[in-house]
């Protein structure tokens, strides 16, 4: 079997949004969607003892999704690989499923033709990995840093599963039991 | 943060449905148990409440991305959703089905289709009723299901919901009772005068209960530990909402009406500003629950959903690609 | 299927519910993929284009350069910069007003030849000087624009070079003889990053830097703010902005007086070391204390930590270039810091690149030799600001030639004084400057004092525009040229000629359009003004490069193929050179702890403390009415100097200008986060909104650089088209001469004081008022108080007699006085004591009087430019097939039995037969045809059947002799 999760090193990322902008140009997004904010609060404490830590998000692929079993009409579904996605075929954009999200991560776009909106949301860009199953996400791919690191975590070889089995990794909201799969290693000192 | 994902169609959708709803239980309580044989005053309500429905799903219908084919709702068995879409459509059909077997009343050309279907009148306003019944507590438990929510996910929501539902319906089947195409007869108005009687005594109770279901609610919230809710229900009691809650939703939507009630006797005050008051209240209850979908906050997350740009921004708007300027 | 036409990435996808996939298919048929080069900012990462039908239907980052396959958002929206709606794509020619925003397109050619006309008028009326050019930065081949002022005669040309590096390089090298450009990290185990974050500006360096120090190497950061980068450093000095001067004294300071300098090195390699010791002995960490806002424990501990981990590296910043009157100050510190603590040229430490020896440098490429000794005098700023500009370049230049061999461009790093030439337009002063050419540049974002240079832009009788949009420069022109960009040229990397390491990439597509490349752009301007064609040999910039490498010997016979094939071309590392050349590459070898270049040119030659131009110290009266820091240029994602705004996918994140502040001084000026407020000056006032957040110190604030506002309509508002001043830091710099760096000419952009508010009710907008210009900076006193050459430079220049010689200066040589030597004018070759001229760039001797060189293998002279040899009596040495002759000598070589020594001729031969015998390869030639003859017989070699041939008989034989039957 195959569980895609992505794991975020915090210690490394800079906050420059590369991924974000990478991830809307290439999954072709309208503007006011954004699949993988890097968000922050800014620099923590008092001047000069500070510090700065950037979060960046995308859809958690949860094994256990919140957004998958509400859908009315089937359109978001869950592949086995863990990929959670829309179909937009399908999609009724009655947004039962951005209510549903724990994260805010998913929406239907407001730009886009009033009577075609759709829901839309990372798919670990599925469909590249449909061309070229070997490939990975955009936003994993320019990031200087190399702070996203993509894999399949029930591969025990992946670098994934290396870094998660090894290091102490926190997942974003497991209080709502959603079973989370992006792994986020802390920046909890500045210390690369 | 992203906000209000849901907008105001669908507040007015979860209001209308539950006040149809709230219609249709209460008249069938008052036909099949109350005062049997007098189906016909309950004909004007029901149309009522038909009319919500239908607005109500051209709220629901028009808020989707894609209405075209909204019928996609019953393409799964499990999601919540379906099983309102499903409810609401029992309940309208039966509804129709009732009010029909009484229109024949008015305009003789159904008076056929009306003596046909009336003998089952009574069966359709159960039916309906049931589904009314539904079609409440749907309304609070698929906003609570979304558990994201700090301030939907509660037991209380749903209770809260039923309850303005079938106040609401209430006020409502006050306002309309004994209307077209009740034949005015006699039995029939003193049918209608003796359900207004008792539903103003209901009504009370239901606002009593509701009131206290509120600030259970919202109080409890207040002192919860969910930091998400707390903030919330902070926004209610002392917050920006502060002055819908405590004047309008509190003080006019139900304060203000049970002691019209309790007070007014006869009066217009008690008999109509109430029920519309009650009815306000009700609306404005929807809005602001739909409103409150307060999320936990990623770090960070409301300051950068803050900074970028609004969809109207000069930038978003100016240029249009495949368009050379120069 | 739905189009949408706005989604962020610009291209013309569908996207829609009926829609399979969002996916550019790069394995589908016809699909080439071309290796290209980032072209948005320095950092020119690697990018793979794929093209189909000749377009570009998708770039990646390429994970084989040395960027790792990262892209950052600009680099990302490369597609979206090629399609943009706001691209300008024709020659727009005015027919409105100045400013109006009417124009004609005309076809390029056209354009060229009107430009041509008009500026050879105006080079006939008023001199080659009175036309002037402004660069931009990374997005040209500046070498061409250089190559056309020269030729047309005027040596004004400039960049925003003195903000960026360019008096840094020349503080280094004279000190040290070159600048540090490289750092060699991966030996470090110490990094300083000064004024500089990659963590915004260069995120493949910042990548590098990260795995280092995972790996144990230090990095301290010296940042006002609490920048990307310092929030991963290990040690961090919030500094006062602009008073990066007082912080390099005292750590001079530190380290010298702690003993933590290199004594070896500073004892074998460094001179005047006693003089500095005694020189920066008040610059204690106690006296910089109160001037940098740092405990002086923590100035000391930086000082120690960079000193003691060595080898260690100093990176350099753009802020030491950008404070003003105590820019170069800073930086020639910094340059003794790393020089006396033996981090120049070694392992580990801050590599000392030089020109490079292999590939032509940007200075040969430049036709420097074309521009007018009297018209270099012209050169507007050169009287002032020395260090850069014609003065203190030729010094440097000459420098170089003797110890390089090779010198440094005159763009950049010889340029005229770009706020010196918009005021020149202005008052005429010293003369009246009439054309401009922008090219890659908007001005009125990216120079000093915006509102000035806006009138200058508005005034400008011939203005000329090259760039990818519709700037509020390019709204003032008369000629708007369209330039190619990112993907549609090929991308060279060589950082100014000032390394000689160089990338390549491709060109994906044909410029669309028309649109051309700038080295396009000057050489039909240059053909059009009447420059010889011989001078312009090269139609394309492949052309251009594949002559520029060719010096390298690589096997390719192309650019393209060099770039598929080698890419990135380092020359062999090599450190410790200094050891191997015998010295620095300075006029006396040496580090010059007092700089003699400097002292020549009337400057310090040790770093002498000046504080910033407003400071509250040392101006206590203007940091009365405004108490708050400001600092400002510095670079932050997503956008690049002004550049970007255009971009909807990147602006949506970052739509409005945020300046920085600190929640207590927010708490006390009662502003919100989001708030708009006004930051002002004592020169001007803009808007922007409040960033509160604890990243800078209590007292100081920080706003980005750049901000217009392209999606405005620039010809509403002619005070402020398209919102260039209301959000712009340049408004709030000073211009004026005693603000600006007396050596390097840096204008102040760091360390100003200023007052921020908040917009009030009835103070929200931008008014007239807020744009009127003044000379010298002032909002209170609109208009012209002061003519250029009235300004006063902050320091009087000091004077220096130059030595006279000691011994006789022979006719065409120069003497030097810092090593007491004599050099060959022209080639810059040493005068040995042998007598013989040395080269610097191969260490080889020539014959003093023909130049020949001296070929050591064949003891002989060579002239390289006709290849012929000659005897070291200077006689030329005859050949004969080939073959070197010996006439009238005996055989140098032993002659085979059966061949005869031929004296009067000089070689062998066999019997009568005419053939040459040549002893390296043991056969016979044939002078008239060139043919192999065998020793013995004299028989024909036959290449093709291997064969040897009696040509009186036609028998074949074998080449053991043995007869071949047919």
């Amino acid at each position: 079997m195959t569980r895609y999760v992505m794991v975020i090193d915090q210690r490394r990322c800079i906050g420059c949004h590369s991924c974000t902008v990478a991830c809307r140009t290439w999954n072709k997004l309208p503007l006011d969607i954004v699949y993988n904010p890097v968000v922050t609060e800014g620099a923590q404490g008092t001047w000069p003892n500070v510090h700065k830590t950037w979060t960046p998000t995308l859809c958690m692929h949860c094994a256990n999704p919140e957004c998958v079993p509400c859908c009315p009409s089937g359109a978001s579904q869950q592949d086995e690989d863990g990929t959670v996605w829309v179909d937009p075929k399908k999609c009724l954009s009655c947004k039962v499923c951005v209510n549903a999200c724990p994260y805010g991560m998913r929406d239907a776009s407001k730009l886009e033709d009033r009577m075609h909106r759709f829901v839309r949301k990372c798919t670990f860009c599925r469909d590249k990995r449909q061309l070229d199953p070997s490939a990975q996400p955009y936003c994993v791919l320019t990031c200087h840093q190399k702070a996203r690191i993509f894999g399949d975590l029930d591969d025990p070889n992946s670098e994934v599963s290396k870094i998660i089995g090894s290091v102490k990794t926190e997942r974003l909201f497991e209080e709502f039991g959603t079973d989370p799969q992006i792994y986020y290693i802390p920046d909890l000192g500045g210390k690369a | 943060m992203k906000h209000h994902y849901w907008e105001p169609p669908i507040a007015l959708y979860l209001f209308l449905g539950g006040l149809a709803g709230g219609i249709l239980f209460l008249s069938a309580i008052f036909n099949s148990f109350v005062i049997p044989g007098y189906a016909e005053i309950f004909a004007f309500p029901v149309l009522v409440s038909l009319v919500c429905v239908a607005i109500g799903c051209v709220f629901l219908v028009v808020d989707l991305g894609q209405p075209g084919v909204f019928w996609r709702v019953w393409t799964t068995s499990k999601s919540i959703i379906k099983w309102g879409a499903t409810f609401l459509v029992i309940a309208a059909v039966f509804a129709l089905l009732f009010f029909l077997a009484f229109i024949g009343d008015a305009w003789p050309v159904f008076a056929g289709l009306s003596g046909f279907l009336k003998p089952a009148a009574d069966f359709f306003l159960i039916v309906a009723g049931f589904f009314g019944l539904c079609i409440m507590m749907y309304t609070g438990i698929m906003l609570s299901t979304l558990k994201a929510h700090a301030f939907w996910a509660t037991p209380a929501l749903p209770v809260l919901f039923t309850i303005s539902a079938i106040s609401t319906g209430c006020a409502a089947i006050v306002l309309s009772i004994g209307g077209w195409p009740m034949a005015g007869t006699l039995e029939n108005l003193f049918a209608a005068v003796a359900v207004v009687e008792v539903l103003h005594v209901i009504d009370i109770v239901l606002v009593v209960a509701e009131l206290i279901v509120l600030l259970t609610m919202v109080l409890s919230f207040l002192g919860a530990g969910n930091v998400t809710a707390k903030a919330a229900a902070r926004r209610w009691v002392r917050g920006s909402y502060a002055l819908l809650f405590w004047v309008g939703m509190v003080g006019l939507g139900l304060v203000v009406p049970l002691l019209m009630y309790i007070g007014g006797g006869h009066s217009a005050a008690s008999t109509v500003v109430a029920p519309i008051l009650v009815l306000c209240g009700g609306c404005l209850l929807r809005f602001m629950v739909v409103n409150t979908d307060d999320r936990a906050e990623i770090p960070g997350e409301n300051r950068y959903y803050n900074r970028v740009a609004k969809n109207d921004a000069e930038f978003i708007t100016r240029w249009t690609y495949g368009d050379n300027e120069f | 299927m739905t189009e949408i036409s706005k989604t962020s990435s610009g291209l013309k996808g569908l996207v829609c519910p009926d829609t399979e996939s969002t996916e550019v298919d790069i394995h589908q048929d016809g699909v080439e993929m071309i290796k290209s080069l980032c072209y948005f900012c320095h950092a020119n990462c690697g990018v793979l284009a794929y093209v189909k039908d000749g377009d570009v239907i998708k770039i990646e980052g390429d994970p084989n350069y040395s960027s790792q396959g990262g892209l950052c958002c600009r680099g990302t929206s490369a597609l979206l910069h090629v399609n943009h709606p706001a691209r300008i794509n024709h020659v727009l020619k005015r027919v409105g007003e100045k400013g109006e925003g009417k124009w004609e397109q005309i076809p390029y050619d056209q354009g060229i030849q009107e430009v041509a006309e008009r500026l050879n008028q105006i080079k006939a009326e008023s001199g080659a000087e009175a036309v002037a050019s402004a660069g931009g930065t990374t997005r040209t081949d500046d070498w061409a624009r250089r190559r056309f002022l020269n030729q047309f005669g005027t040596p004004n040309g400039f960049h925003n070079a003195l903000l960026c590096w360019i008096p840094t390089f020349m503080a280094e090298t004279c000190v040290a003889g070159w600048s540090p450009f490289e750092t060699d990290l991966g030996g470090a185990k110490c990094l300083i990053l000064w004024g500089m974050n990659p963590g915004a500006s260069t995120l493949g360096g910042m990548n590098g830097y990260t795995d280092l120090q995972k790996a144990g190497m230090k990095i301290i950061v010296v940042d006002p703010r609490y920048s990307e980068t310092a929030s991963k450093a290990d040690m961090w000095l919030p500094l006062r902005p602009g008073t990066d001067a007082a912080l390099a004294l005292a750590m001079l300071h530190t380290i010298i007086y702690e003993g933590l300098y290199d004594f070896q090195f500073v004892n074998d390699w460094c001179d005047g070391f006693d003089e500095l010791r005694e020189h920066v002995k008040g610059y204690t960490p106690e006296w910089a204390a109160p001037i940098t806002w740092l405990d002086a424990e923590q100035i000391r501990a930086a000082a120690r930590t960079y000193a003691t981990n060595r080898p260690g590296c100093i990176q350099w910043g753009c802020t030491w270039d950008q404070i003003g009157r105590a820019s170069t100050t800073g930086s020639h510190a910094i340059a003794l810091i790393r020089a006396i603590c033996g981090n120049l040229d070694v392992p580990g430490g801050d590599g000392m690149p030089g020109p490079s020896l292999g590939f032509l440098t940007d200075e040969e490429m430049e036709a420097n030799e074309c521009l007018p000794e009297e018209q270099k005098a012209k050169q507007i700023g050169s009287n002032k600001f020395k260090l850069t500009s014609w003065p203190g370049y030729q010094i440097i230049s000459d420098n170089a030639r003797r110890t390089w061999g090779k010198t440094l461009p005159t763009e950049w790093f010889c340029e005229a004084h770009g706020p010196s030439v918009f005021k020149a337009i202005l008052t005429g002063d010293p003369y009246r400057v009439r054309a401009l050419i922008v090219n890659a540049t908007n001005p009125v974002n990216s120079y000093g004092d915006a509102k000035m240079t806006l009138a200058a832009l508005k005034q400008c009788e011939f203005l000329v525009t090259v760039d990818y949009w519709m700037t509020p420069t390019a709204l003032f022109s008369d000629y708007v040229f369209p330039a190619a960009g990112a993907l549609e040229r090929p991308t060279i990397v060589t950082h100014y000629g000032a390394t000689d390491s160089f990338m390549g990439g491709r060109r994906a597509i044909q410029p669309k359009y028309d649109r051309h490349t700038d080295m396009v752009f000057w050489r039909k301007l240059g053909l059009a003004c009447g420059q010889d064609p011989a001078m312009w040999p090269w139609e394309t910039e492949e052309e251009a490069y594949y002559h520029i490498l060719k010096p390298l010997g690589l096997p390719i016979s192309n650019y393209n193929e060099f770039v598929d094939r080698v890419r990135m071309y380092y020359p062999p590392l090599h450190q410790n050179k200094y050891i191997t050349n015998g010295g620095f590459w300075t006029p006396s070898g040496k580090v010059e702890c007092n700089s003699s270049i400097l002292r020549e040119l009337g400057y310090a030659g040790m770093p002498t403390y000046v504080g910033c131009c407003e400071n509250e110290i040392d101006t206590p009266e203007i940091a009365e009415e405004y108490p708050i820091v400001l600092t400002t240029g510095g670079g932050f994602m997503p956008y690049h100097h002004s550049e970007h705004f255009q971009m909807q996918g990147i602006r949506y994140l970052y739509p409005d200008p945020y300046f920085s502040l600190n929640p207590e001084l927010a708490e006390k000026l009662n502003i919100k986060y989001g708030d708009w407020c006004w930051i002002e000056t004592r020169r001007g006032r803009i808007k922007m909104r409040a960033n509160v957040e604890p990243e800078v110190h209590p007292n100081v604030v920080f706003a980005p650089r750049g901000w217009w506002f392209p999606e405005r309509d620039g010809s509403a508002d002619l005070d402020n088209p398209f919102g260039c001043l209301e959000s712009n830091v340049n408004v709030l710099t000073s211009v004026d001469d005693w603000d600006c760096d007396p050596m390097g000419g840096s204008w102040a952009n760091r360390g100003l004081m200023c007052k921020v508010y908040k917009c009030g009710e009835f103070d929200k907008e931008y008014k007239k008022s807020d744009t009127q210009f003044s000379i010298p900076g002032s909002a209170k006193e609109p208009g012209i108080h002061m003519k250029p050459s009235e300004m006063k430079l902050d320091r009087e220049p000091i004077p220096f007699e130059k030595p006279q010689p000691e011994i006789e200066v022979p006719e065409g040589y120069e003497w030097v006085w810092q090593n007491n030597t004599l050099y060959q004018k022209g080639t810059h070759f040493r005068l040995d004591e042998s007598g013989w001229l040395i080269n610097p760039r191969t260490k080889g001797y020539h014959d003093a009087y023909t130049g020949w060189r001296y070929d050591s293998a064949s003891e002989c002279l060579v002239d390289d430019e006709t290849g012929k040899m000659y005897t070291m009596e200077r006689e030329e040495i005859p050949f004969l097939a080939g073959v070197r002759c010996y006439p009238g000598q005996d055989a140098p070589y032993e002659v085979p039995e059966q061949l005869t020594w031929n004296k009067e001729k000089g070689f062998a031969q066999l019997g009568d037969k005419p053939y040459v015998y040549d002893p390296n390869s043991g056969w016979m030639l044939d002078p008239e045809t060139g043919a192999y003859h065998d020793a013995y017989y004299g028989w024909l070699y036959d290449a093709a059947t291997a064969n040897l041939v009696d040509e009186a008989t036609g028998k074949r034989y074998d080449m053991s002799y043995a007869p071949i039957e047919e």
